[in-house]
């Protein structure tokens, strides 16, 4: 018993980098409608930005840190860095496009996203970085025969923190209503008074900077990153996405949960090769059965 | 106007004819290209493989190049890790008159459709990554390879391993995946003679499950079989649970992991009690290789890119231009034939940085460098001595 | 935009009607005067040109989001290959089978599926694709090979009186199936079904309501554009000799997709010209070694940027271009 239990914990870690990146997918969808492929790719530039902060930090050395306190920097520095190139970004390449359609800015973003990653590729080396071991938090936790790591319920933790911040700031805020309206009819939210453009800027500042949250989890987690990864973790939580039902918030951090359970039960209780064949499967027969996924009754009324 | 064009016309015409045959009196340059992934996912590799080639060139430039003087230069051409492109990289160096041979390249089956091309239009090419045992199956008379091949750290065990052990009794252990059942089967095979011979008998052969925690139940079962050395092809998570708990259950026999089962997560997770006097079987890092080419490359390499290569490939790729340029030299022409019938019958113990370099009638390196690796007390990796 | 259709519209119809010609001449006697490289770039040309008419019939004429076009691609790769290094069977006859076997599994995966609306249907084929990828890793009951692939397959031949085996004859054999295919979906585009196919694009439930069976429409879309596909796969694999994985991954569904898109939806000189563009940059871009691809983003943003609709946009039975926020009845386009 106690084995899938620990398979769980483990899938819901995965789980919530999926949702992390999963719940930048879903904003930009519910604004703009576009499939933003360039968001695994933001994904991947904060997890090198936090290995830069981390390299940076063991390499000075100047001021002892604990590993905690280095998780916080980077995490902070690779949220921050994101949020500009999310800007700059959608300035560039999303927003000429805009009025012109929907498939023009689906090449836009396949563009953006082979543009960074291969920035990515230039700046860093094209080589696996390894994050800095000293700087990761190895602190195990025993409940029985169950053993956690302190990183994972950090990741746990921190994941959940910042899905019920945005939860909170979506909901309950004007800022918040305003997304929402413009989402739901673009122009009559402009009728409003609600300025359409900064709406896009504000999604496009908070989806990267969880992705690069969530990019920094994982080189801690994996403690390996590469420049392709993006594509990997982009492709899973698109996944995630349409699972929860594209554009709802609440299902894109479930669907991201979701499907990382479901992944580590594959891989355990199947086949580790199969297993995303697994997730696949699952997928299809879910919108099946519910076209627009496990959470999708919102959007389904919107059309 | 029409009369100035002609001329024009004429004139560059025989420019352009008289152009080789003049300059090649001259010191020209030899090119050999490098086809290697410089983008895509394993730009990394086709990077280092570029790095390592441009270093050997430095180096036989510095002592004065080839034929008589002629210097080397590396062209590159990317192949992005990906078969169409390969094979586009691979007729494009074919079409160049003046690339005498290519190294090409890192991929397998990147490799099977360029070599095609290569062999097709007569166009030496020597892999440095590319180990599929079939590539050198098809009878090709131009592709060679200075990397080993899958099933060459199978011969490697067969041949080292129960010596160093005194082993009669021998476990194989796998793990189902691709990699580790193949390593494992061709282990067998390569044991083949000795157990006929009746030297040695492989007295347990069976695969455990990747992604379990508890291996007791598999462990039982191979220690009553009581082998004498002990051979895990799969991957270092379960290699270190594996060890761990043999040791719990008393089994004392030394461990020896293929080349993906030991690293320092190994280390790491296993603990350094249960893992030093760990052995494994990998081809050499660069680092470890003994010999005086690997010291003065290695030492060129840092010097103009900060560090030696991480990984094992570029170092054969150096080699595979190391022991191209040998060929130029010694046969004094650029012909293809003439280089591919020398490589495959006189080259022969030739020093390179990768140890002595010789080829297969099929292609194949001879003599392919595997080390026999060992946990230290510091629980550091080093060669076995 | 809409100014810009006008005025193509008017001043180059009768360029229009010569353009096809023109190129028609221009691929035969291209191989005539360059080098191998060259005809094997042209020849690549030629697959990509391919596969985009396939891709297009799905996402071009009826609209349907379909990023797992690759999987179908695969399919009829591996079909050729397999049967080819196993059982001897030619490559020539294979090329009908692998049409057949690819349309075949988009009939059996798309039925259940073909309800979905836009983006779900588009993660559905991702999904598609990736499981034919992985299975094909995975090397299920052996067929495939696993991560190498299968090798040693072998030329097109009719006995030993044609062997397409050099660069030129492959460079024909892919062009001609091109032309053959761009006359078929030609006529197809002025019958019953390809009006029906961009009836149900710009309104799928006003063609239902006309009674357009749109189901069998798209499931027939799905089935056609598999089946080119398929032939693509054959060809790719008798030229290369050997399939594997790689060649078939997501990203080469993307590729596909920017082929439609850049051209022009619908629009079969559009297909060519995306396909020339996804084919030929990345070799012009050699130069640039390592930051080639980057260019190549670039270029893709621009161009979007300066034209929307494609290279080439479709003028009869246009495409309509709706703001990006808008929701359509279909949720499609």
């Amino acid at each position: 018993m106690h084995l899938v239990l620990e398979q769980i914990i483990n899938g819901l870690t995965i789980g919530s980098f999926y949702a992390l990146i999963a719940l930048g997918y879903s904003m930009v969808y519910g604004v703009l409608k576009l499939i933003n492929f360039a968001h695994g790719d933001f994904f991947a530039m904060g997890s090198y930005i936090g290995y830069t902060v981390l390299v940076f930090l063991v390499a000075g050395a100047t001021v002892s840190m604990g590993p905690w306190a280095g998780m916080g920097l980077a995490v902070l520095t690779a949220g921050v860095s994101l949020m500009a190139v999310g800007i700059a970004v959608e300035r560039a390449a999303y927003r000429p496009v805009y009025r012109a359609g929907r498939l023009p800015a689906v090449v836009s973003a396949l563009g953006a996203s082979i543009f960074l990653q291969n920035v990515i590729m230039l700046v860093w080396g094209p080589r696996y970085q390894a994050y800095p071991a000293d700087l990761i938090p190895a602190a195990r936790i025993h409940f029985g025969d169950l053993t956690v790591t302190m990183l994972q319920l950090v990741i746990l933790a921190l994941s959940f923190a910042l899905m019920s911040a945005l939860y909170y700031v979506i909901q309950k805020t004007t800022f918040g209503a305003a997304v929402r309206a413009t989402a739901h009819d673009r122009n009559t939210a402009a009728l409003m008074g609600i300025n359409f453009n900064r709406v896009i800027v504000f999604i496009f500042t908070l989806g990267p900077a969880l992705g690069a949250v969530a990019g920094v989890m994982v080189g801690m987690y994996y403690r390996q990153i590469s420049f392709t990864m993006g594509w990997n973790y982009g492709l899973k939580a698109f996944t995630a996405t349409i699972l929860g039902g594209i554009g709802n918030l609440p299902g894109a951090m479930f669907g991201g949960l979701i499907l990382g359970v479901l992944e580590m039960l594959g891989a355990a209780y199947i086949s580790a090769a199969w297993k995303d064949v697994f997730v696949f499967l699952i997928l299809i027969l879910v919108l099946i059965v519910r076209p627009t996924g496990l959470f999708g009754e919102r959007t389904a009324e919107k059309v | 106007m029409m009369k100035i064009v002609k001329y024009v016309l004429v004139a560059g015409a025989l420019v352009f004819l008289a152009s080789p045959t003049l300059s090649a009196a001259d010191k020209e340059p030899v090119v050999i290209g490098l086809q290697g992934p410089i983008t895509g996912a394993w730009a990394y590799e086709g990077q280092m493989a570029k790095q390592a080639c441009e270093v050997a060139a430095d180096l036989i430039n510095k002592k004065g190049g080839i034929l008589g003087g002629r210097k080397i230069v590396i062209k590159v051409e990317d192949d992005a890790g990906e078969p169409k492109t390969g094979a586009l990289a691979a007729q494009k160096f074919v079409g160049q008159k003046d690339v005498v041979a290519v190294v090409s390249t890192y991929g397998s089956s990147v490799c099977e459709p360029a070599s095609n091309i290569y062999e097709k239009f007569k166009k030496v090419n020597i892999g440095y990554g590319v180990t599929a045992v079939r590539l050198t199956e098809r009878g090709f008379k131009y592709f060679f390879r200075t990397c080993g091949r899958d099933d060459s750290q199978g011969k490697f065990f067969a041949e080292a391993v129960p010596k160093k052990f005194k082993a009669r009794r021998i476990a194989i252990m796998h793990d189902n995946t691709a990699f580790g059942k193949g390593l494992a089967e061709d282990t067998k095979r390569a044991l083949e003679p000795m157990t006929k011979a009746n030297k040695v008998e492989i007295v347990y052969f069976d695969a455990i499950t990747p992604g379990e925690k508890d291996y007791k139940v598999p462990l039982t079962k191979m220690r009553e079989t009581k082998p004498d050395v002990w051979y895990y092809t799969g991957y270092y998570a379960e290699a270190a649970l594996l060890v761990s708990q043999a040791r719990d259950i008393g089994i004392t026999c030394p461990f020896v992991g293929g080349n993906a089962a030991i690293n320092d997560e190994f280390v790491k997770i296993a603990g350094l009690n249960v893992a030093k006097g760990c052995y494994m079987t990998n081809e050499p890092l660069p680092g470890d290789l003994p010999y005086k080419e690997a010291r003065e490359f290695l030492a060129a390499y840092k010097a103009k890119f900060g560090d030696i290569p991480s990984s094992p490939w570029p170092i054969y790729a150096a080699d595979a231009v190391n022991i191209i340029a040998y060929a130029i030299d010694k046969t004094k022409s650029t012909d293809s034939d003439k280089i591919a019938s020398f490589l495959r019958d006189k080259v022969d113990r030739v020093p390179g940085i990768t140890g002595p370099i010789g080829f297969t009638a099929q292609g194949d390196r001879e003599g392919v460098p595997f080390y026999l690796y060992v946990v230290n007390n510091e629980g550091k990796i080093v060669i076995s001595k | 935009m809409r100014d810009l259709q006008n005025l193509s519209g008017g001043g180059l119809r009768s360029a229009r009607l010569l353009a096809p010609l023109a190129f028609a001449c221009l691929v035969t006697a291209y191989p005539f005067a360059v080098s191998d490289y060259l005809i094997d770039i042209g020849f690549f040309f030629g697959i990509y040109a391919l596969l985009g008419l396939s891709l297009n019939i799905v996402l071009g004429e009826v609209g349907l989001f379909d990023l797992g076009h690759a999987g179908f691609y695969a399919i009829g790769a591996y079909v050729t290959a397999v049967l080819n290094t196993r059982y001897q069977v030619p490559v020539l006859v294979l090329m009908p089978v692998s049409c057949l076997a690819a349309a075949l599994f988009a009939y059996l995966v798309c039925s259940p599926i073909i309800h979905l609306k836009g983006d779900y249907l588009c993660i559905v084929t991702i999904g598609m694709g990736e499981i034919v990828r992985l299975a094909l890793i995975n090397n299920p009951f052996d067929l495939t090979g696993g991560p190498n692939g299968v090798f040693g397959i072998d030329f097109p031949r009719v006995g030993n009186l044609l062997v397409v085996d050099s660069s030129i004859e492959y460079y024909f054999l892919v062009w001609i199936t091109v032309g053959v295919s761009i006359a078929g979906l030609v006529s197809l585009q002025h019958s019953r079904i390809g009006r029906a196919w961009n009836c149900i694009r710009e309104d799928a439930v006003a063609a239902q309501a006309t009674g357009i069976n749109v189901r069998a429409y798209k499931l027939l879309a799905f089935v056609l554009g598999a089946a080119l596909a398929g032939a693509a796969g054959n060809i790719y694999a008798s030229k290369l000799m050997c399939v594997s994985p790689e060649s078939f991954t997501f990203w080469e569904s993307c590729l596909m997709f920017c082929i439609v898109l850049i051209g022009g939806m619908g629009s079969i000189p559009g297909v060519i010209v995306g396909a020339a563009f996804i084919s030929l940059f990345p070799e012009i871009f050699r130069p640039f070694a390592m930051y080639r691809m980057l260019v190549f983003g670039s270029i893709m943003i621009v161009m979007m940027m300066v034209r929307p609709g494609g290279f080439w946009p479709r003028k009869r039975g246009a495409v309509t271009l709706r703001p990006l926020m808008e929701d359509t009845a279909d949720g499609a386009v």
